[in-house]
């Protein structure tokens, strides 16, 4: 009967061994180049909102620092870059991945494309549709080691209406979205939508996101 | 109304609070803020500069810096003109991330010459300048021609 059972134990760690190593085959490549610096390069912007390239520049490298690599300063690179004759970035993003990497000394490049970005108003609300694609592509074969593409909605929160506050706490709610909206529309805030689309992309793990660095690794391994 | 009042002010009180406070592997500061701001408008230069040495003076103390931050203060200075001081920075990242040492050996490279053409030229101005000039007014005489 014990033997019974510790058979049926192996077949069960098995299957679930043939299930963990399926989720993760997305990140083998990544996970056998180890790299411990990422280049961010300059974001290509094919949306319809003349903003949305510098707001995903400037929210990237928070999120890949904090999951345990080294990240490029990204206003200097971009300046390098353009004083190579590499302003456009979509002129960056045709490049050899190799030349990038070898000009900074990256193991890996990362590429953000934002395909879309469209905001509707309206009195009470206004919802954003985005959608941006991530890869990255390793310094030495120009390889794709991982991509990942984001799409939603996003929507500034106006919070929800206090509990007990009745018709007036309603109204109360309706004017204070009604003011959120008019102010996102007046000068929309989108760094929110941003970071969330960024956590979206890396932060799943095991999953679709990006596996921890070498700085959260090595930190682990101490403890 | 009154309870709005209150909720708000707690609210400021908790921004006010979270300032400059790291939760997490590093202090940022509010880096990306800062960063946007910059792309959204450049002209506004010495708020950008000063914001960047804002999250080292912050973030130095609890060995906090985040990676990439001396060197985009390192380059935010050459750009300045003060070389340098840019390479000092440089060094620093290069000393506290191995991972940049081929970039900020070139930054250092790169902010080496131009301080060092500073110098010649500070001290081969007056010269120059009166050269400069005598070819000017032989050229412009020669236009005259």
């Amino acid at each position: 009967m014990k033997k019974i059972t510790f058979l049926f134990l192996i077949a069960v760690l098995f299957a679930l061994g043939g299930c963990a190593h399926k989720e993760l085959n997305k990140q083998d490549k990544f996970l056998s180049a180890a790299p411990r610096s990422i280049l961010i390069v300059p974001v290509v912007n094919n949306s319809i909102d003349v903003t949305a390239a510098d707001y995903m520049l400037s929210t990237l490298t928070v999120p890949l620092a904090e999951r345990g690599y080294y990240v490029f300063p990204i206003n200097a690179v971009k300046r390098v870059l353009e004083d190579d004759g590499l302003a456009d970035s979509s002129l960056v993003h045709t490049a050899p991945t190799s030349k990038l990497a070898n000009l900074f000394g990256a193991d890996v490049v990362l590429y953000v494309v934002v395909e879309r970005w469209d905001a509707r108003y309206a009195v009470l609300q206004t919802t954003t549709t985005v959608a941006v694609y991530y890869q990255i592509r390793d310094g030495k074969t120009d390889e794709l080691l991982w991509d990942n593409r984001v799409q939603m909605v996003y929507t500034p929160d106006a919070g929800s209406p206090g509990a007990g506050g009745g018709a007036a706490g309603l109204i109360a709610h309706l004017v204070v979205k009604a003011v959120v909206a008019a102010v996102e529309k007046a000068a929309p805030n989108y760094m929110p939508l941003a970071r969330q689309a960024n956590s979206r992309a890396f932060l799943y793990y095991p999953g679709d996101g990006i596996p921890p660095g070498p700085y959260v690794t090595a930190e682990s391994q101490k403890n | 109304m009154r309870a709005s009042i209150k909720v708000s002010g707690i609210l400021l009180l908790l921004i006010a609070m979270t300032g400059c406070v790291a939760h997490s592997r590093y202090n940022w500061c509010d880096y990306d803020t800062k960063m946007y701001s910059h792309y959204k408008n450049p002209a506004q230069r010495e708020a950008f500069v000063q914001g960047l040495k804002e999250i080292i003076e912050e973030a130095e103390p609890e060995g906090k810096v985040p990676p990439g931050i001396y060197a985009e203060y390192g380059f935010a200075l050459y750009e300045e003109g003060n070389h340098q001081e840019a390479i000092a920075y440089f060094k620093k990242e290069a000393d506290k991330w191995p991972e940049s040492r081929v970039f900020m050996t070139k930054l250092i490279a790169i902010a080496g010459n131009r301080a060092h053409a500073q110098k010649e030229n500070a001290e081969a101005s007056p010269e120059t300048l009166m050269h400069a000039e005598k070819d000017r007014q032989k050229s412009s005489a020669e236009g005259l021609k």
